[in-house]
């Protein structure tokens, strides 16, 4: 069962919303809970057991952190009484922060990347002439761990931090972080930001239930018709990427990046709607990313969530070490202002980016996509007051149509190759695969029909060109800050509901699934 | 409060300080000013400054900064 799967669409998700309507207030949560769980055990069966032990753990470190505080007797104490007193304090509740951190943490790298370091060691030792050490370590990974585990590791630092009161109320925890929606593919959501709203068992009223389907139909439009349509392209270039060079290739990195788009919003876009549907806010994890000028902005408006939490539990933490400041001081100092202020950030851009490359699996490609975006951003934050600085000399105004589409299509140009080297199975197809742009670049591949033979029909093409369209021009319309949805509900009745309609058949005749057309899994669910 | 004006102005010189209040609304101060400006807060006040401690409500003007400096010095 999957957001996309016929069960999910007209037998789980109405009977969630009709248990959830007919049980006392009190007792909602209990709901969502259950069909959290269950939704979990259709997915990864037993492994429950890992989800469980993670809620159990962070409900009790949470605790023990609460009540740490709690034993700090400061009355009657002299000064140096309480110094001391403090000191002891804080160096238990980190020790204490850095077990629960141990455990969360631990499970995630244990499950999901032990396979990756027994293979390379094996392979180091192999290259010294020594035979298989490390037994192939492989474990099955349970739906959602790489979010849930962030969610919970920012829940016990922002309890250290006393950002948030420790919560004694473990189904309030426990469906934080397993909320369903949520489970496949984020968004990484904060306690603060939804753990209340999920307990609170608001009635299910005509405008949440009709703004979330809306949203939920949104993202099916995506999903289905764009995302799931290109996974036959795209399958095709990187499943025999040897065959292909060339244009071929070039068409294959869009054709992904835009596949990734559309299956990872259209799946954000369905969790959001699903929320809205039960009155729960979940923040928002795109805001039209194609339109930034530059990798950075790029990377604020792309996964949002993922980069808000690497920036408060990364670049913050790593920034505020003792060795970093002094090595930024040092710096500045040499280096002058500028350049030591971008030099200074660099130990912890580099921490958040092979942190970023890793969270997303456990591959070579992966932790190159990560150290691609950082070295690029460096450039970017080095060079920028340069180029400010030669616009102004050449009289150019950076923010004339020519040069706006400048910027666009370079940022395009790095996403594309970006998610080139994402979507390849091995680092080392990745650069293959690159290479063949230029090795085996010609036009025929425009003229001689090759496109027609990746796995997409002419009618293919035309349905993803049109949903491509209807994408753009949201995207335009949010970009200018008008809400679709407030403006439709000003329409009359009638015009609304035809149009409701005439949406849901676009997506059912125009949907890629039936004959010729493989299921396709969410691509972040795997992450 | 003179003294943080001095650093301020040091570090990101040419914002009226006492008057602005959405320093980090407007993007005034950026990442990189920001984490310039911590050791020197540090180094000044005698204060340790936290990752909790970095919310845009903290940095959003000088008075904002100084109370946070205030609350810490107490801590």
């Amino acid at each position: 069962m999957t957001y996309t799967s016929i069960l999910y669409l007209l037998i789980f998700l109405p009977g969630v919303m009709l248990f959830y309507q007919l049980v006392p207030v009190r007792h909602r949560y209990k709901v969502l809970l259950a069909a959290s769980w269950l939704f979990f055990l259709s997915l990864s069966g037993k492994l429950i057991v890992y989800l469980l032990l993670s809620t159990l753990s962070v409900h009790h470190i949470g605790l023990w952190l609460s009540s740490c505080k709690k034993s700090l007797d400061l009355t009657g104490a002299s000064v140096e009484e309480k110094k001391s007193l403090k000191a002891a304090y804080a160096a238990k509740k980190r020790r204490i922060l850095w077990f629960g951190l141990g455990i969360q943490l631990g499970m995630l790298i244990v499950l999901k990347y032990s396979g990756f370091f027994s293979d390379n060691m094996n392979h180091l030792l192999k290259a010294v002439s020594y035979p298989n050490l490390l037994p192939g370590m492989k474990f099955a990974l349970p739906i959602g761990i790489s979010f849930y585990t962030l969610q919970a590791v920012s829940y016990l630092v922002d309890v250290y931090y006393e950002k948030i009161p420790a919560d004694d109320h473990l189904g309030r925890l426990a469906l934080y972080l397993t909320f369903f929606p949520i489970l496949m593919e984020g968004p990484i959501c904060r306690y603060a930001q939804t753990a209340n709203a999920l307990t609170e068992g608001k009635p299910l009223e005509y405008k949440n239930v009709t703004y979330g389907f809306q949203r939920v139909l949104w993202g099916l439009f995506k999903k289905l018709i764009i995302a799931d349509r290109l996974n036959l392209l795209v399958e095709t270039v990187f499943g025999s990427y040897k065959q292909y060079g060339g244009i071929v290739v070039i068409v294959g990195a869009i054709l992904y990046t835009f596949q990734l788009y559309a299956d990872f919003s259209g799946c954000i876009d369905m969790t959001i709607g699903t929320g809205e549907v039960f009155g729960i806010t979940i923040p928002e994890n795109f805001r039209q990313p194609f339109f930034s000028k530059s990798p950075s902005e790029f990377w604020r408006r792309w996964h949002i969530t993922l980069g808000t939490w690497l920036k408060d539990y990364i670049f913050y933490p790593i920034s505020l070490t003792g060795p970093v400041k002094k090595f930024g001081k040092k710096a500045r100092t040499k280096l002058g202002k500028h350049v030591g202020q971008v030099v200074a950030s660099s130990p912890a851009l580099f921490g958040v980016w092979i942190c970023n490359g890793f969270w997303h699996g456990n591959g070579w490609h992966y932790l190159f996509f990560g150290m691609y975006y950082f070295v690029l951003i460096m450039l970017e934050n080095l060079t920028e007051p340069y180029v400010i600085k030669t616009a102004e000399a050449f009289k150019i105004n950076r923010n004339n149509l020519i040069y706006r589409i400048f910027q666009s299509v370079k940022l395009l140009i790095i996403v594309f190759t970006g998610e080139l080297f994402f979507r390849a199975d091995t680092l080392t197809a990745g650069f293959s695969m690159f290479s063949s742009i230029f090795t085996g670049f010609n036009l025929k591949a425009l003229k001689d029909g090759s496109l027609l033979h990746l796995g997409l029909t002419i009618p293919d093409y035309v349905a993803v060109f049109f949903g491509f369209l209807a994408v753009l021009a949201v995207g335009i319309i949010h970009e200018r800050g008008i809400s679709i949805r407030e403006r439709m509900s000003g329409l009359k009745l009638p015009v609304r509901w035809t149009l409701y309609y005439g949406a849901i058949l676009l997506v059912i005749v125009l949907g890629a699934y039936g004959d010729g057309y493989l299921p396709v899994k969410l691509i972040y669910a795997g992450f | 409060m003179n003294e943080l004006l001095e650093i301020l102005n040091e570090i990101n010189p040419g914002i009226d300080y006492e008057t602005e209040t959405r320093l980090i609304d407007d993007a005034l101060l950026d990442s990189f000013s920001i984490l310039s400006l911590i050791p020197e807060l540090e180094d000044a006040f005698g204060i340790t400054i936290t990752p909790a401690d970095m919310i845009p409500v903290n940095f959003n003007s000088a008075n904002a900064i100084w109370s946070m400096i205030n609350q810490l010095k107490e801590e």
